[in-house]
């Protein structure tokens, strides 16, 4: 029967004939509701029950009320007592005059086209100006630095399921029938109004169609995101206070600001001072800010920089603060002794990854210490100028030209005599206007007419929306409810629950926008990514938990980047009940422990740790972080869920979740640890039930906090092959009984690092699944050369090859160990065969590495070099030495070492001195 | 008889360790118990990898880099097995392998030779065979690699990185390392591997774990120039060591079905076995075939695969339809030490299984970590389905012992059920096409052997066929009643 797929609709009501559709041209842009088109858009749906769904979502009801009071869901149109302070005057103008025209899908009927031209216009005029007499929106300076993390936001978090898939820039790339339909955000909002609307939509929209979905800040961040390119009323002129030059680089710069003069710049201009927003990339950059300021008196002057990452403030060519280097927002502070006058200063600053930051105050004689943006300027002329800001930019007149009170007035009165009032809270607005009740309505004219009459509303209805009202005022389809099951279908068609999740075969994740619901944990698969089927949740969830995740959303799965949005406990609340009065489980019965509760506890401890069934591997714990995947928190379950369906879903996963990768520790009943406890499977369950009931309080699992695994040799050598930290995927960490240890990089046959003191801790790779690099373990880490040791070049003074050595015919051929496991590493470079034999030796400074190098070939190879060091700086010293960087000393016999620039730095290489096919090089690091 | 009261003792042995002690003893314990090593105190000997050596010993390679030389490992008293370290320092060994007095290790970036020059019982020589793949630091890029084939060729399968993408060379990809040390890729379209070996004929195969464009768990034909299901390392088809394979195959569409995709892409050879989600495991490991001639039982040339997660060992029968492998699936052996990844038989005929669960949650006996287990055959022939074989109007099943006439043909001592996964490049699937194929006929062949007729096969589709009313000629019921057939290709005749 036409009913089945929604029950509700059949119920009691007599099958509807729907007079042939008239079809309505494609470019019609009628009402777009998102569950109507997801289920009764189709000229096979219930007719019936999408019209239902109108006479809601359309606010039909609003006006043509049931049985003189509010319909079950029914919809209030946004609050407009404020109106004027959350949206431009221009947008409220142009969208009363056409609101689909405005935008195109409105729900929002266009109340005056059927007014003749004159009319039509006074009232246009008068709304505006009563509607703008409520505010003046906020302005805020965009943040590029913002626009990032929206973007990722408006992805991954919910709101690209109902309003369509977006590049970089915000623009719209991709939307589907069921998308809400797409506004001008830029016409209508400011970035601190769309902010602080998303941040609270229900107090501009109480019927919570629109739910919170972002915190303020995150808010903030969309609203960037979404706002792009904005015109900024509050910019400062190129010529004021607040302004300095600014030059932005790209590229990766290491650990330290770079010579800018160096570097060419890929874009300069004037802007916001000191203001990181002008980057469009949020890592890997680097700014330069020029500009000058008055010292209003001879003094010492005093200047703080918080940056992340470096860097430099300049006075007069001269550094007063260096705040540079990879690091957290980090604050620093230095001082210069200015005379009275103009004065220059540059800010020098890069970012590499992660946050980027920077902030600069001052203070002096006559200033106390605060923002320094303010006080200088780009230009010497700018200093002088008293308009610290512009005025407003774009279409100004729209946005402010004087009221007027008559016509305020008028916009008042019209605004109940047009009827706004049934659906919009205004500003001391006069009452309603009366119209027919709904169940008087005729199924043809007045709102579901084709053309638009005086005092009519019109719609703009496609010829299925028509045919499903006609359908549902026959067939008296606004009653509430007559079960919870009619509610539940009733409220997630309303709210386009559908869009995210199923129930009752109704609804779930559509194909178009499947690929949108991403994870952090790929490998849990679809149970990470898609929000859960809701069959049975009434019984799965702890009453008071659903009401809470109903009224105020959730985000128990931290790995689902989608949330569970705030709905508000008014407008969908009654879901909770709902969904408990068809859901039912089997009740588990109490279980008698014969042992007392610590001890049960304990027993339950135990069965989730790492001796027993382990579900610490998959699980996090009060967000302790699990060996595996990281799945959902452990200790939030006895909170979530009820004691009955945690007993039914350890049972048998599978039996309630199709699908599951949790696995069964109890198959088919069967008891695997018949010694904990006494051995039933419900007295183990129950005992879990009971730890975790401790929530976040409970003793940590077992297993679940791991301990380090330093490796110490003592009589032999230790050989490690692992990801090490500066030494590659490919490194062999050989740490030494004297307390000197090194890595080797296979795949560029270099000795990558050497340390002092202790080895290496294999915790990170022999525990849990052996994630990232590992760093050493001891101190004085000292890193050597990236890249091949080796190169064969034409001359010494030819440039070091950046190809791996891999890549330049190198092979590594294994290792030799001796008695105490010391190796001997053996590789070839093109022809030439090496022995690399590494030692710790004891020296009256420290322990030394020592290294010998044999080379053998069957042919002449005289341009093959090894390259001994790479810094900013290498000095010769006596017997050999050499420093480097100042800093640690290397030593070569056997070959003539030679010193030699290298980009802007020097690098210390050898030839290797192959006579008759045979050499030896021996070097020795001491640091 | 002797042999199996020897096993039965060491079990109690092995039970008085641990907070949890192995479980009550089943059925399986009388024809296939289990003897559960003791390891060194204080060690992590995570299973990895294992190979018999030529003296006699069992080399026990594990997941912190090191090998184990284990003596006395074929005595059922397992307190005389001892444990010597024989090398340390690789990098999650995932595949043992030995010739010519060499040691062959597979890690994760490389293949290592190794021996022991002085005689002092610690390898002394590593030697690098071969490094023809790519590692980046993803601790996902694991490399499993098989024992020698006939042709002195070490087999690899190589993870993907994270085990959804190929960032690394060859990440995605089966090859064979040739006797000269040289690394040919052979295969595209590994997810994450658990294990690779050959059946009786030397053909090769390994396991994969459900996850994209693997809708479960799968046990696949490795052949050069074959595809066996995930696409991204079509990427490697233009590099010079594999640029003898031609064009890399086409994309196949994801959500469709393996079948259906087969048929349009010549190079896709579909999962000879599908391991049914969670009702057979959820993460195939270690395999090997038997070999021994009959001393580890009736199942002789069969493989036998173990599963990380359930801690099993499962049993499979394949034939060749349509030129291709498919087959049979059963339940062997439940109740592991711990998850298991390598699994070996030994010339005796037992069979050698090295567990871990790190990482990954496993069944555990004892609450176990890790672990070293053989299984052995206690001399009794268990009743059970030896073979099931796809005929053109249903199966063919053979018993291990002769059946009785009544039940075994009669038609409503069967029942089955028919379903199969979906083929995508999202994370695993539901199950999905379900079907209930009717049991019309049940008629005997031979004493051991029924026909079936069956009503609506469904090709594609795993055929699960519970045979829960059939018992011996003796009068016992089957030891496992169920049996899951991956019907690709329903054969001609």
């Amino acid at each position: 029967m036409r009913g089945s797929r929604l029950l509700w609709a059949a119920m009691g009501l007599a099958f509807v004939a729907v007079s042939p559709l008239q079809a309505q041209p494609k470019t019609t842009p009628h009402p777009v509701l998102s569950g109507y088109e997801r289920l009764f858009a189709d000229e096979k749906a219930d007719a019936a029950a999408g019209g239902q769904l109108l006479l809601t979502e359309l606010s039909c009801v609003n006006c043509h009320r049931v049985d003189g009071g509010s319909a079950f869901l029914q919809r209030q149109g946004p609050t407009l007592t404020d109106v004027g302070a959350r949206v431009k005057r221009s947008f409220i103008k142009k969208f009363i005059s056409d609101p689909h025209a405005a935008k195109p899908g409105a729900a929002m009927p266009n109340v005056l086209a059927g007014l003749p031209e004159e009319e039509r216009k006074d009232a246009i005029e008068a709304l505006t100006h009563y509607l703008a007499s409520t505010g003046t929106p906020k302005q805020e300076r965009p943040d590029g630095k913002q626009v990032g993390m929206g973007g990722d936001l408006y992805a991954k978090a919910g709101c690209v399921v109902c309003h369509g898939i977006r590049d970089g820039s915000g623009k719209m790339i991709t939307m589907i029938p069921t998308h809400a339909p797409k506004v001008d955000l830029k016409s209508k909002y400011t970035i601190a109004t769309l902010a602080a609307f998303l941040e609270n939509p229900h107090q501009a929209r109480p019927s919570g169609r629109m739910p919170g979905l972002l915190d303020g800040k995150e808010a903030k961040a969309v609203a960037n995101y979404l706002l792009q390119g904005i015109p900024f009323a509050g910019s400062p002129a190129p010529k004021t206070k607040g302004t300095t030059n600014f030059s932005y680089y790209e590229g990766d710069f290491g650990q330290n600001l770079p010579d800018f003069s160096k570097v060419k710049a890929k874009k300069t201009g004037v802007g916001q001072a000191f203001d990181l927003g002008t980057s469009p990339s949020r890592s890997n950059y680097g700014m330069v800010f020029t500009g000058v300021f008055q010292a209003e008196q001879d003094g010492e002057y005093a200047f703080h920089t918080a940056s992340d990452d470096g860097s430099k403030l300049i006075v007069d060519g001269k550094t007063v603060v260096n705040n540079d280097g990879v690091h957290p927002k980090t604050s620093k502070s230095g001082s210069i002794k200015l005379k009275k006058g103009v004065h220059k200063v540059e800010v020098q600053y890069f970012q590499g990854a992660g946050e980027d930051e920077l902030e600069i105050e001052w203070e002096g004689p006559t200033v106390s210490r605060q923002d320094f943006s303010n006080w200088v300027a780009a230009s010497e002329e700018g200093l002088n100028n008293k308009t610290p800001v512009q005025a407003p930019v774009a279409k100004a007149d729209e946005e402010n030209y004087p009221l007027d009170s008559k016509l305020v007035a008028k916009g008042k009165s019209q605004f109940g005599t047009l009827g706004c009032v049934n659906c919009h809270t205004g500003k001391d607005a006069d009452k309603a206007k009366p119209a027919t009740p709904l169940a008087k309505l005729k199924t043809e004219g007045g709102c579901l007419a084709n053309e638009p009459a005086k005092g009519i509303p019109f719609f703009g209805l496609s010829g299925q929306q028509k045919a499903s009202l006609a359908a549902a005022i026959k067939a008296n389809a606004s009653a509430k409810p007559a079960s919870e099951k009619e509610s539940i279908a009733r409220t997630m068609a309303v709210f386009n629950c559908v869009a995210c999740h199923v129930r009752d075969k109704i609804g779930g994740v559509e194909d178009a926008m499947n690929k949108q619901f991403v994870t952090t944990q790929p490998e849990m698969g679809d149970e990470a990514r898609l929000p859960p089927v809701l069959d049975g949740v009434g019984a799965k969830m702890n009453p008071t938990y659903l009401d809470k995740i109903l009224d105020k959303g959730v985000r128990d799965r931290t790995y689902m980047l989608v949330r569970m949005p705030r709905f508000g406990a008014a407008n969908v609340g009654h879901l909770s009940k709902d969904f408990r009065a068809i859901d039912t489980i089997e009740a588990t019965p109490k279980v008698d422990h014969t042992l007392a509760m610590p001890k049960v506890k304990a027993g339950g401890r135990h069965l989730v740790g790492a001796q027993a069934f382990g579900c610490i591997k998959c699980h996090t714990f009060a967000g302790k972080k699990a060996e595996g995947t990281q799945g959902i928190d452990m200790a939030v379950m006895a909170q979530r869920v009820t004691r009955d369906w945690f007993h039914a879903y350890l049972l048998d996963p599978q039996k309630i979740r199709p699908g599951t990768r949790m696995p069964s520790a109890w198959p088919k009943g069967e008891v695997f640890l018949t010694n904990v406890l006494d051995g039933k499977a419900i007295t183990q369950i129950d005992a879990i039930w009971q730890y975790l009931s401790d929530g976040g309080s409970a003793a940590i699992p077992v297993g679940m906090n791991k301990a380090s695994i330093p490796l110490t040799p003592v009589s032999s050598a230790i050989i490690y092959r692992n990801f090490i930290e500066g030494a590659g995927a490919r490194a062999i960490g050989v740490g030494f009984p004297e307390k000197a240890n090194l890595a080797f990089d296979a795949n560029d046959l270099r000795l990558a690092m050497v340390w002092q003191g202790a080895f290496i801790d294999a915790a990170r790779h022999w525990t849990d699944r052996g994630v990232g690099y590992e760093p050493p373990l001891g101190d004085s880490v000292l890193k050597l050369p990236n890249g091949s040791a080796f190169a064969r070049l034409e001359s010494g003074t030819a440039a070091w090859p950046t190809k791996s050595a891999k890549d330049q015919g190198a092979r590594f051929k294994g290792y030799k160990l001796d008695k105490e496991d010391r190796p001997t590493f053996l590789y070839s470079f093109d022809d030439v065969s090496i022995e690399d034999v590494p030692d710790a030796k004891p020296e009256k400074d420290a322990v030394h590495i020592r290294r010998t190098l044999s080379f053998s070939s069957e042919k002449e190879v005289t341009d093959l070099y090894f390259r001994i060091a790479a810094g900013s700086k290498i000095e010769s010293l006596s017997n050999g030495w050499y420093r480097v960087n100042g800093d640690w000393r290397v030593k070569i016999e056997g070959g003539e070492p030679q010193i030699r620039s290298a980009g802007a730095g020097a690098e210390l290489i050898v030839r290797v001195p192959l006579q008759g096919g045979k050499a030896r090089l021996v070097e020795e690091f001491g640091w | 008889m002797k042999r199996f009261l020897l096993a039965s003792a060491m079990l109690f042995l092995a039970a008085t360790c641990g907070y949890a002690q192995p479980k009550k003893k089943t059925a399986e314990d009388e024809y296939y118990p289990i003897l559960r090593f003791d390891l060194p105190k204080g060690e992590v000997l995570e299973g990895g990898g294992l190979e018999m050596m030529p003296d006699g010993k069992v080399a026990f390679g594990t997941r912190r880099g090191e090998i184990w030389m284990v003596e006395n490992a074929f005595d059922n008293d397992v307190a005389k097995a001892k444990f010597t370290r024989f090398a340390h320092g690789l990098h999650e060994i995932l595949g043992l392998a030995q010739k010519d007095g060499w040691l062959y290790a597979v890690h994760r970036p490389e293949v290592t030779r190794m021996k022991d020059t002085n005689g002092d019982g610690k390898a002394d020589l590593f030697e690098t065979v071969t490094d023809g793949w790519e590692i980046n630091g993803d601790y996902h890029e694991y490399a499993f690699g098989s024992r020698f084939d006939k042709d002195g060729n070490i087999w690899i399968t190589l993870c993907l990185t994270g085990s959804f993408n190929s960032s690394s060379k060859f990440r995605g990809w089966a090859g064979k390392v040739t006797p000269e040390g040289k690394f040919v890729p052979t295969t595209s379209g590994v997810r994450s591997p658990g294990g690779v070996g050959f059946n009786a004929e030397g053909d090769v195969f390994y396991t994969d774990n459900q996850g994209p464009w693997n809708g479960t768990c799968g046990l696949k034909c490795l052949t050069v120039g074959g595809f066996v299901g995930h696409p991204d390392g079509f990427k490697w088809y233009k590099d010079p060591a594999a640029k003898y394979l031609g064009e890399a195959p086409v994309v196949p569409k994801s959500k469709s079905r393996q079948m259906i995709e087969a048929k349009k892409i010549p190079e896709f050879y579909p999962t000879c076995i599908m391991f049914p989600y969670q009702k057979m495991g959820n993460s195939t490991s270690g395999l090997d075939v038997d070999l021994s001639g009959g001393k580890f039982g009736p199942f002789q040339k069969q493989l036998f695969v173990g599963d990380q997660s359930h801690s099993t060992i499962m049993r499979v029968f394949l034939e060749k339809v349509d030129g291709k492998y498919q087959g049979a699936l059963f339940p062997f052996r439940e109740g592991m030490t711990c998850g298991i990844v390598p699994a070996r038989f030994a010339p005796d005929g037992s069979l050698f299984a090295g567990g871990t669960n790190r990482g990954w949650s496993s069944r555990t006996v004892g609450g176990k970590n890790f672990s070293l287990d053989r299984i052995v055959w206690s001399g009794k022939v268990p009743f059970e389905i030896h073979e099931m074989r796809a005929k053109p109007e249903g199966f063919e099943l053979t018993f291990t012992k002769p059946i009785d006439p009544k039940t075994a043909g009669d038609a409503n001592s069967y029942s089955m059920k028919s379903w199969t996964y979906i083929y995508q490049a999202d994370y695993g699937s539901p199950e999905v096409d379900h079907s209930t194929p009717k049991i019309v006929k049940a008629e005997m062949v031979n004493e051991k052997t029924v026909r079936l007729t069956v009503d609506g096969l469904v090709p594609g589709n795993i055929h699960h066929l519970v045979s829960g009313g059939v018992r011996s000629a003796e009068g016992a019921g089957l030891l496992h009643t169920d049996a899951y057939y991956t019907l690709n290709y329903i054969p001609k005749q």
